[in-house]
């Protein structure tokens, strides 16, 4: 009863965090029932990738009646992290998990620290938020404008689509949603406002997610007595997150995001040296 | 932005009201399958049973927690997909077919991963 309760909570807190940073929970599920309750590590990204739909579900929902994610640019980008997703799963048993740590934890720093030295949105030049498209191919100025929400435009699709497939590749690599990519990418490559990102981030992590978890259901790596309680939890705090989410200052979301990608930086790095 | 954005804020709130139904949905039933897993003493780190479809029809009749549980993960997990695949028809009744034709190609992808993997060569 206590154990079964200690997940409810745990998937609770990761629910929370998840939904406010726009990741799936992933990168705090793993940790927690590896470390909390000594889970074997298939098992535990099993249980975290039924963990990071639930939070996907719950905060897309939500964040589409309120027509703050982006469906049009979600479903494209979630295109290329589904195909990278299928490479990933692909590669993910031919290279050595030190390797992929080591260099996910360089990729965290990195991500970390230019979302410390950003600066928000609103001081960006009205010109660097409104960049017209440098091609002159029209079927690219249309598929942009119709890629842009009505008080920003989309720049950088093609880096967008590289970086989503790299996105994709690491969400099956490491058995988490790839919101710590894809948050990121969208809000300083591409020019999304941070909460539309995270948004429409939430939206893509489920898709994402979803191919990778049914291969770990036909191979026996998803245990329902752990995948149940933590999966309800996450719901509780994934509602609880996402209806919290307008209210939460912008600069407290940049530095609350900079903190968890740090944290699991460092978590990366001892995996790949311990 | 074109005209055929118009219909899509109405539509991307009926996609976030599905989804949020289906996944109230697999909540009640992981509700249903945890409370007769702690009802019955079971420990969650006791090690459960696998997906077996056959038999998951017997087992609710039967009120077995694992599969109220398993009925709730596969709910989980169709969540998402819906949500495409609700995209999808949507954004057919709208003509948007270059947005039609990005979420069939999304299934597919999830489509061959799930062959692949029963295939077991994944």
């Amino acid at each position: 009863m206590i154990v079964g309760l200690l997940m409810l909570g745990g998937g609770a807190a990761a629910g929370v965090f998840g939904s406010l940073l726009g990741l799936g929970g992933g990168v705090l599920i793993v940790p927690l029932l590896t470390l909390g309750f000594g889970l074997p590590l298939r098992e535990a990204v099993g249980v975290s990738l039924v963990s990071v739909i639930m939070t996907s579900s719950v905060a897309a929902g939500v964040y589409l009646e309120r027509h703050v994610a982006n469906l049009r640019l979600g479903m494209t980008l979630e295109l290329f992290t589904a195909l990278g997703a299928l490479a990933g799963g692909s590669i993910a048993f031919l290279l050595d998990e030190r390797l992929i740590s080591l260099l996910f934890a360089g990729l965290l720093g990195y991500v970390a620290f230019t979302m410390a030295r950003a600066r928000p949105a609103a001081q960006l030049e009205a010109s660097e938020l409104d960049v017209a498209p440098t091609s002159d191919d029209p079927a690219r100025t249309t598929l942009l404008d119709r890629l842009s929400g009505e008080e920003y435009r989309i720049r950088n699709l093609g880096r967008g689509v590289v970086g989503a497939i790299g996105a994709g590749v690491a969400s099956a690599l490491l058995g988490i949603g790839g919101g710590i990519v894809k948050v990121p990418l969208m809000h300083l490559a591409m020019g999304v406002p941070l909460r539309v990102a995270t948004a429409t981030s939430n939206l893509m992590i489920g898709i994402t997610a979803a191919a990778s978890t049914v291969i770990y259901v036909m191979h026996g790596g998803v245990d329902p007595y752990v995948a149940g309680p933590t999966a309800i939890g996450v719901f509780i705090g994934a509602t609880a997150g996402s209806r919290l989410g307008h209210r939460v200052d912008l600069r407290l979301l940049r530095m609350l995001f900079v903190i968890v990608l740090a944290y699991t930086a460092v978590q990366m790095l001892l995996r790949a040296v311990g | 932005m074109d005209d055929r954005d118009a219909p899509t804020s109405g539509t991307e709130r009926r996609i976030g009201r599905a989804l949020i139904a289906i996944t109230y949905l697999s909540v009640a039933l992981l509700v249903v399958g945890v409370g007769l897993m702690l009802g019955a003493g079971i420990s969650p780190v006791s090690g459960g049973p696998g997906l077996d479809l056959a038999t998951i029809g017997s087992e609710l009749a039967a009120l077995d927690p694992a599969a109220f549980l398993w009925l709730g993960l596969l709910a989980v997990i169709a969540a998402p997909i819906s949500r495409v695949l609700l995209a999808a028809i949507a954004y057919a009744r709208t003509d948007d077919w270059q947005m039609v034709a990005v979420a069939v190609a999304i299934l597919a992808i999830i489509a061959v991963g799930v062959a692949t993997a029963g295939a077991g060569t994944v």
